[in-house]
């Protein structure tokens, strides 16, 4: 099933567009890597599949209707975007700002219930913080914060993530358990859309690759077939050797700028 | 904890509503007072304490509510701690209207002061907003330093108006600038009810948006904010405070500021425990202030707001240190 088309998708900040028509299919259960160089219009084009930065041109469509057409709270549910972070003016504790991800459940006035709890309480455990729940959010580190944001979106019940850079802040250990994470999410249906600096983390992870360049859909499909030595030169401006071992995932090299 | 801490505010309210009754200024003493209360007082004393120290306290309970709550909602709106209707010019906006309305107003159409303050306010409001939005969203640096130009032009545009206005509504307007209960009426307190209950209304219908906002507008707007419409509604909404409580009583500084933060300690982030417990805080504190000006250089009395900048000032200062 489709969760997600857009369609010669377009824009920017400021009167500039920074995304240039992109095209971009979702379905349900995979994960799709999005790569490309720094300012290639990564961040804002999860902004803009997330309906937060409105679009300048092109369509998007959620569960084969224009997300134009949804309500905000509407789409929170269905779809839940990972910022790389957001502000932390107060100092709001682990659990609180894992239970708004309730809030598009929840409405004005209906306080949190049983259900609210439990999934609160298994984002938590999910990410590895059921017993941080009373920590101060701004004491912690630059990964926990991180985990903290993917633990708010799994409590939203959401059937499409789009995360931002989820992995650059996590070391080695919790990087595994993020790639566990999202498998077990796959397993359960939820598909999702993940901006990602590290090629041999897309390579264990997605389904389909899209590659951007200056804002334009450079390539996408499998990772085997776009993630390829001339992309990175092209794309990237480096020499990569793509170690193929007998057994498991190809390994990206990168050797030295093209 | 929660309970103990709403019992605790309780205390203080009433300590509020008894000293604000029972003490401060002439006209009836304590065991006067009391026996006012209790229906058995002389004629004296039942005119100080129904005729003026109440419609003091109702009103002083009514301006440190609508503080208070203006301030808690501006600060999750801009997702800024040093957020406050003094700090961030819009009090000081709804002065230099409700000066200006005071000043240039026939006497029948003194009436209108009120809307000429909340219109004032809601245009600094909008000033300050637009001032601060930079390429990222407005920072709360960007938002103080836009109060600070909007508080000095409207004290500028306060200044002209005293120097020339007519000398007999002179002290009304000088009144404005200072923030005092002294000419409190019982029909200023009851005029003042619907700018405090109506927004208290909207602050607690969006207090789980707000709660959202206090994150960044875009994280909000992910967890299905409509930030737009919540941000147009609690800007009013703050403005209505704010003016209404500089119409009937002056710029009142740092009540807004200190009350959420002292009530966030207590009682949590969430917006829905905390609106309600800060306009009742807001209220005491205010109620409290008010007392101390009329009673630590008894029988000369000092403006509310001397009192209340001698306690934010500090507060402020440690505020500022802590932030990012």
């Amino acid at each position: 099933m489709t969760l997600l088309v857009a369609a010669g998708l377009r824009g920017g900040y400021d009167g500039r567009d920074v995304v240039h028509g992109v095209d971009l299919e979702v379905r349900e259960r995979t994960c799709t890597a999005i790569l490309g160089p720094n300012g290639a219009g990564k961040s804002t084009l999860l902004r803009l599949l997330a309906g937060v930065l409105p679009s300048t041109g092109g369509t998007v469509e959620l569960l084969g209707r224009p997300l134009a057409s949804w309500r905000r709270r509407e789409i929170a549910r269905t779809l839940a975007l990972v910022p790389q972070q957001v502000q932390l003016a107060f100092p709001l504790t682990v659990r609180e700002v894992v239970e708004q991800g309730r809030a598009p459940h929840l409405g004005p006035w209906r306080p949190p219930g049983p259900h609210d709890h439990e999934a609160v309480a298994t984002a938590l455990t999910r990410v590895g913080l059921a017993g941080a729940g009373g920590r101060p959010v701004q004491r912690l580190s630059g990964g926990e914060r991180q985990r903290v944001l993917l633990a708010r979106a799994l409590a939203t019940e959401a059937r499409l993530l789009l995360l931002d850079e989820p992995a650059a802040g996590l070391d080695v250990r919790h990087q595994l358990a993020f790639v566990e994470t999202l498998r077990e999410l796959q397993a359960d249906g939820v598909a999702s859309v993940v901006v990602l600096h590290d090629w041999n983390l897309a390579l264990q992870l997605a389904d389909q690759v899209l590659v951007l360049r200056g804002g334009s859909s450079y390539a996408s499909g499998t990772p085997a077939a776009v993630l390829t030595e001339t992309l990175f030169r092209q794309v990237f401006g480096v020499e990569v050797e793509i170690v193929r071992p007998t057994t498991g995932a190809p390994v990206i090299v990168a050797r030295r700028q093209a | 904890m929660s309970g103990r801490a709403d019992a605790g505010l309780v205390v203080v309210l009433l300590a509020a509503l008894a000293g604000g009754l029972l003490l401060g200024g002439p006209g009836a003493s304590p065991g006067q007072a009391l026996s006012v209360l209790t229906g058995q007082g002389d004629a004296d004393a039942t005119a100080a304490v129904l005729g003026v120290r109440l419609p003091r306290l109702v009103l002083a309970l009514a301006v440190g509510a609508a503080l208070a709550l203006a301030g808690a909602a501006l600060q999750s709106l801009l997702a800024n701690p040093l957020a406050d209707p003094f700090l961030l010019g819009i009090s000081g906006g709804g002065a230099a209207a409700a000066t200006l309305a005071f000043a240039a107003l026939p006497a029948a159409a003194i009436g209108l002061v009120p809307a000429a303050a909340m219109l004032g306010a809601a245009a600094s409001t909008g000033l300050v907003w637009w001032m601060a939005r930079g390429p990222l969203g407005p920072s709360p640096t960007r938002m103080l330093l836009a109060g600070v130009a909007v508080n000095a032009a409207t004290s500028a545009v306060i200044l002209a108006i005293l120097a020339l206005a007519p000398s007999p509504r002179l002290a009304g307007a000088l009144a404005i600038t200072m923030g005092s209960f002294a000419a409190a009426t019982p029909e200023a307190a009851w005029w003042l009810a619907p700018y405090v209950a109506a927004p208290l209304l909207v602050l607690l219908y969006h207090g789980r948006d707000l709660g959202l906002l206090a994150l960044g507008e875009e994280s909000a707007a992910g967890l299905g904010v409509e930030v737009a419409i919540v941000r147009r509604r609690v800007f009013l909404a703050a403005a209505a405070l704010c003016g209404g409580a500089v119409a009937f009583a002056g710029v009142i500084g740092f009540v807004g500021l200190i009350t959420p933060h002292l009530c966030r300690l207590v009682w949590g982030y969430s917006p829905r425990r905390l609106f309600p417990r800060t306009a009742l805080a807001g209220a005491a504190l205010t109620a409290l202030g008010d007392l101390a000006a009329r009673s630590l250089l008894a029988p000369a009395e000092l403006p509310v707001g001397v009192v209340t900048a001698v306690i934010g000032v500090p507060f402020f200062v440690a505020l500022l240190r802590r932030s990012p």
